[in-house]
């Protein structure tokens, strides 16, 4: 098990660093791409079948520091590096490890032509390995590691189309976001290690937390100041929230999109947006005891899962849409841990996250699909798209049907398990819980509402994206979209300050060989490009069985502590749900006779039928961006401009000014002893060294 | 006799190099360099491992001996120290710039290495003195002669700038050391802190705070920086590389022997003033990186802030604190030599490397250059995985723990949360410079392509191999430290 534990860590990373020393020869760094990925996903199985809940394993990934001796002198910290699998991490990186296989398949297809696959391949490796590493962590170092080295492989991703000054873009914004956010992460993670003398999980939570377990702990309490505890939490959910795309960090996440579609379904399904619901499930007994770090995650959540939601609806662009709706369901997922009681644990949360890996990461695969078939991602493009393949509708809609929360389908067992949490965090008197509570069932709404609207349109009929009406090229400067909400994009947006518009789109296949958009091209050597090879089919039919019948996993003692969802609870999710469906539904019908947007006849849009001409606003996030560089980059930038300006004008200037006056009292020398009578000059100097003597002689004594 | 071979080898060849073998044709002087700092590699490892010690009268009638011997703190210094010498070798035998012969211009990276290695092996105050003073001149020429050619006036105003204030905190140092030496009467590092233990308290504040502002100069801190700069801008690339790697490490190994060490009393009173020094040098580096136009000035000032973090650790006083100013020592070491030779090779390309003009991305004209300056970056940013996140993390964590008294201790905690916005605006500058140099639109197919060439490839590798080894596995330096670090803090 150790050995297995490491290699989960270390398989991947060898994978990335070879892929990388082979990024060149194209097809050696395919399969050291898929050899590694489908290897990972191998030990994690074997850790998974080997997995005993009565014996935690434990495994020392790297040799432990110890800087100091803990405990007896301040500043001594204690590194030991440990990994951990328990029921939870073994389950959660086994869902990594499958999804991050299945877009190693799929990137092969996807990427195929593109001329940086090996770069990319190797990127999506290493990112793996890090989240595998904050999964099985169990120490903050390590954690903080991984933590880091999954925004950096975000970077890179992000910025893949680096040609492209939108996905330049997006990957700054999105380093950068989460960087300052990690700011608090890492002041959390030594504030709450500097007060363990280690940064091991096990004895970080029995030194914050430990007073909660037993009275015999009394003396360990009296040393815990309960306001650093909570700094340290707030500190280090800042972060958590500034890479879980929670408000006000949110906006990196849409702009993310930029990035090939593999690359968004490894960011929101199984790495990066989750680590940190991961984290605080690892860290939960900590968190349990401090109602205010509770109440700071609980307040965030509810507001980015509504907000989140509200966005998801109004995007012109499907794969936005998608984005939107992972800032939504991530939030879903945090919620649960500031809202469970403590007794209950984080395991609603965890089960959130489970499921919404396997649907999340189909929609996206299938819409990077569909972006081929269509040219596109805009809603406008993507109209009745999943007409053209059976599988691709019915995976789409089960996909969809997830998201929204339909019973027996894993996100909807997971969603009620949610909100049964919050709903026991209310009725035990939390303000947090009840807030949740409310929130979740608004979301719940929102988001059936929104996966309808989501399918009204791929699924419209009759198919014939190159005609749509209203379609005309666009002149955006970023290429990214066309159609007519592109062009009401441009006219509304304050002359090219809108948010880099995201989306797979024509320039997104601009490889050396020069492939062709269009839906119905075959590349050089005749395949169709609209059909995935069955490879790629497979990964489809994957995650879709794991979408569908994921919920069997409450059946095994790997989620332990799992509250059953009520009947009654079930009820009104269920109702909610149809609700919102039909909410989008009975707003898609129009009787009009022949509409703008039309889907098919008799049918619009909804979101264009309710947002209308304030789509705009809905795109650029109700101006996140703006707010983001009026409030944070120009001030720090004009600062940046004055220390620069003092810099150079006096800290550096006053060394120019000694050398100025050494130079003219050295020029004063000179003419003292050019002058016509040189006696003069002559007495000065033997006066001087007169005194220089005298003052050595008194001196001397 | 190994020690005193170390030091005499790059000391003697390079003396020989820039007096009688002047005139030496470049390959031949370049390969005798090569090979002189290939066989002092060797020393220096046959030092490190077998750690045998001299120990001969030198200046009796002063009490100064010539003592050398290498501990934990210092044969880090003395591995890296003499692996930069041989990447300037070879550096030099590709390229040499400018300005004088070729034989000169190895025969003086020869002396300062040569210099250095006597710096951190030293073990008498006055003999560390002496060594820290001999790289002074052959350091001068190099950026004096071998600087840009493109400005004289530049040049010249960078070179005097250079020894100007380096010899002012010499002075400064040198009045600390006399004051230090003649009060605890002994000159030997080794003895000095059981020696200056029973100082009186305003002679040891007024001996670290002399020794501070002199050292200070050297690493250099905030407000003593500006020669860095311009020396950085105009040094040839091999200048550059050994300014950041080897010079500045000798103003933080200063610190540590001389004030931290020696007078543990005095410096936990001053040492909260350091740390604020240091935190200011994070933001203020941090910031000025943000907007600096010209590429290697902005290496520079970043340069600042990583040294403001090992101020930082040091000023905490504690075992975590130490541990991290001198893995930070080490890091910055191979990540800035890293980024010099990558900037220093743009220049050499491009003529300049003003941000403000356009040019085709890294990323598709040259991809090895681009991916060292990226990882160089990134390393820089204190991305875990390289080595630079160590250094950075111990010493924000050590500046939250600190040993301090209460009043320090609160100082020292907005010191680590100054420190730790710095890392977010390292990141700001490190994404900055990618954006504007390494990614980029395409290129029409009529572009310029260049791309490392040889010895480039050797330096530039082993260097990104160094950054990811100590990244991974920073037990291989923290293990070499320990014993030494547990002997200063509380021994």
């Amino acid at each position: 098990m150790t050995t297995l534990l490491r290699l989960l860590v270390l398989v991947p990373a060898a994978a990335a660093l070879l892929g990388l020393l082979l990024a060149r020869q194209v097809a050696l760094a395919r399969a050291v791409a898929v050899v590694g990925a489908l290897g990972t996903l191998g030990i994690a199985a074997a850790v998974l079948v080997g997995q005993d809940p009565q014996t935690v394993g434990t495994a020392r990934l790297i040799p432990a520091l110890h800087l100091g001796i803990p405990g007896q002198d301040a500043g001594g910290l204690s590194i030991p590096f440990w990994q951990t699998a328990s029921g939870p991490v073994v389950l959660i990186a086994f869902v990594v490890a499958l999804v991050a296989g299945c877009v190693q398949v799929y990137t092969t297809w996807y990427l195929r032509d593109d001329d940086r696959y090996g770069v990319f391949a190797a990127s999506v490796s290493l990112f793996s390995a890090a989240m595998l590493l904050v999964v099985t962590s169990s120490d903050l170092v390590l954690t903080l590691i991984g933590w880091e080295v999954m925004g950096w492989c975000s970077y890179l991703l992000i910025g893949h189309w680096s040609r492209k000054e939108a996905a330049r873009r997006a990957a700054h914004k999105a380093f950068l976001v989460t960087r300052v956010a990690d700011v608090g992460f890492v002041l959390g993670v030594v504030i709450l290690a500097g007060g363990a003398g280690t940064t091991s999980y096990v004895q970080v939570s029995g030194y914050w937390a430990g007073c909660q377990d037993s009275a015999s702990a009394q003396a360990a309490c009296a040393a815990v100041d309960h306001r650093v505890l909570t700094l340290a939490l707030v500190l280090l959910l800042v972060g958590i929230l500034g890479k879980s795309a929670m408000v006000p960090f949110h906006d990196w996440l849409p702009d993310a999109m930029e990035g090939p579609t593999p690359a968004s379904a490894l960011i929101h399904a199984a790495t990066m947006v989750a680590a940190g619901t991961f984290v605080l499930a690892q860290l939960f007994d900590v968190l349990a005891a401090d109602d205010t770090a509770r109440a700071v995650l609980g307040v965030s959540t509810a507001v980015t899962m509504v907000w989140g939601a509200v966005l998801a609806f109004g995007q012109s662009d499907l794969k936005r849409l998608l984005a939107y709706s992972t800032v939504s369901q991530v939030a879903i997922m945090l919620s649960a841990i500031a809202a469970a009681p403590p007794q209950d644990g984080p395991t609603a949360g965890t089960f959130h996250l489970y499921a919404h890996a396997f649907y999340k990461a189909l929609l996206f695969l299938l819409i990077g699909w569909m972006s081929v078939l269509a040219g596109g991602t805009s809603a406008v493009r993507l109209r009745g798209v999943a007409r053209r393949s059976v599988l691709l509708h019915v995976a789409f809609l089960l996909g969809l049907a997830s998201l929204a929360g339909l019973p027996f389908i894993v996100g909807g067992l997971s969603k009620e398990h949610v909100i049964e949490a919050a709903y026991a965090g209310s009725r035990a008197g939390d303000a947090t819980g009840t807030l949740v509570l409310a929130a979740l069932l608004l979301t719940v709404v929102l988001t059936a509402a929104y996966a309808t609207r989501a399918y009204l349109v791929v699924a419209a009929g009759p198919a014939n994206p190159p005609t749509i009406q209203g379609y005309r090229p666009s002149s955006h400067p970023s290429g990214a979209d066309d159609g007519a909400f592109a062009e009401a994009r441009v006219i509304a947006g304050p002359g090219g300050e809108m948010p880099a518009h995201a989306g797979d789109d024509l320039l997104e296949h601009d490889g050396p060989g020069g492939r062709l958009p269009a839906a119905a091209a075959t590349d050089a050597a005749g395949h169709d490009l609209g059909r995935p090879p069955v490879a790629v089919l497979g990964v489809v039919v994957v995650l879709l069985a794991g979408t569908v019948l994921g919920g069997l996993v409450l059946f095994t003692d790997l989620l332990p502590g799992t509250r059953s969802p009520s009947g009654a609870i079930t009820a009104v999710t269920v109702l909610l749900v149809v609700i919102g469906a039909l909410l989008a539904a009975i707003a898609s019908i129009s009787r009009a006779p022949h509409p703008a947007h039309a889907l098919s006849r008799g049918r619009v849009d909804p979101a264009v039928r309710i947002v209308g001409k304030r789509m705009p606003l809905f795109d650029n996030g109700f101006g996140a961006d703006t707010a983001y560089r009026v409030l944070v980059a120009q001030p720090i930038l004009a600062l940046a401009h004055g220390v620069a300006h003092v810099d150079d004008r006096v800290v550096d200037a006053t060394a120019r000014l000694c050398a100025r006056l050494v130079a003219w009292t050295g020029g004063l020398g000179v003419r003292a002893h050019s002058a016509e009578r040189p006696s003069t000059g002559l007495v000065w100097v033997a006066l001087g060294a007169l005194v220089v003597g005298a003052v050595g002689v008194l001196g001397w004594r | 006799m190994a020690m005193t071979a170390l030091l005499a080898l790059p000391l003697v060849v390079g003396l020989w190099l820039v007096t009688g073998g002047r005139g030496l044709p470049r390959t031949t002087a370049g390969v005798a360099a090569l090979v002189t700092s290939v066989v002092t590699l060797g020393l220096a490892a046959y030092a490190v491992v077998a750690r045998p010690a001299v120990d001969q009268a030198w200046v009796p009638a002063a009490g100064i001996r010539w003592q050398l011997v290498v501990d934990g703190i210092s044969a880090p210094l003395v591995v890296l120290t003499a692996a930069v010498g041989v990447l300037v070798a070879i550096l030099g035998l590709r390229h040499v710039p400018e300005g004088g012969s070729a034989a000169t211009f190895h025969g003086c990276l020869l002396l300062v290495e040569g210099g250095a290695l006597g710096t951190f092996l030293a073990n008498d105050a006055i003999l560390f003195f002496v060594f820290f003073e001999i790289v002074l001149v052959p350091m001068w020429v190099l950026i004096g002669r071998f600087g840009d050619p493109h400005d004289a006036r530049q040049r010249a105003d960078a070179a005097a700038r250079f020894v100007l204030f380096t010899v002012l905190g010499s002075m400064l140092m040198l009045t600390g050391i006399l004051l230090l030496v003649h009060e605890a009467g002994t000159t030997r590092l080794s003895a000095l802190p059981v020696a200056a233990a029973d100082l009186p308290h305003g002679v040891q504040v007024l001996v670290v705070v002399l020794l501070t502002a002199g050292l200070g100069v050297k690493v250099p801190l905030v407000p003593l920086h500006t020669w860095l700069p311009p020396a950085h801008t105009t040094a040839p690339t091999a200048g550059s590389v050994v300014l950041a790697a080897v010079l500045l490490k000798m103003g933080t190994y200063g610190l540590v022997r001389l004030p931290f060490a020696s007078l543990p009393e005095g410096w936990s009173t001053v040492a909260p003033v350091v740390g604020v020094i240091g935190a200011v040098g994070i933001v203020w580096g941090g910031l000025v990186c943000l907007v600096e136009r010209d590429l290697k000035r902005l290496v520079a000032y970043s340069s600042v802030a990583h040294m403001g973090f090992v101020a930082l650790g040091l000023a905490t006083g504690t075992r975590a604190g130490l541990q991290a100013a001198l893995f930070l020592n080490i890091a910055h070491g191979v990540i800035s030599a890293l980024l010099f030779v990558v900037v220093g090779g743009l220049k050499e390309r491009w003529g300049s490397v003003d941000l403000s003009r356009p040019r085709p991305a890294l990323r598709e004209t040259s991809p090895h250059l681009g991916f060292a300056l990226l990882l160089g970056f990134a390393a820089g940013l204190g991305l875990p995985g390289l080595a630079g996140f160590w250094g950075e993390f111990l010493a924000v964590y050590a500046a939250w723990s600190s040993a301090a008294t209460d009043a320090g201790a609160h100082v020292l905690r907005w010191c680590a949360v100054a420190a730790a916005i710095g890392t977010a605006l390292a990141a700001g500058y490190a994404l900055r410079v990618a954006r504007v140099v390494w990614v980029g639109d395409e290129v029409p197919p009529g572009t310029a392509r260049f791309d490392a060439d040889g010895g480039e490839r050797v330096v530039t590798v082993s260097l990104i191999a160094a950054i990811v080894v100590l990244g991974v596995l920073p037990a291989v330096v923290f293990s070499v430290m320990t014993d030494a670090v547990n002997r200063v803090v509380g021994g």
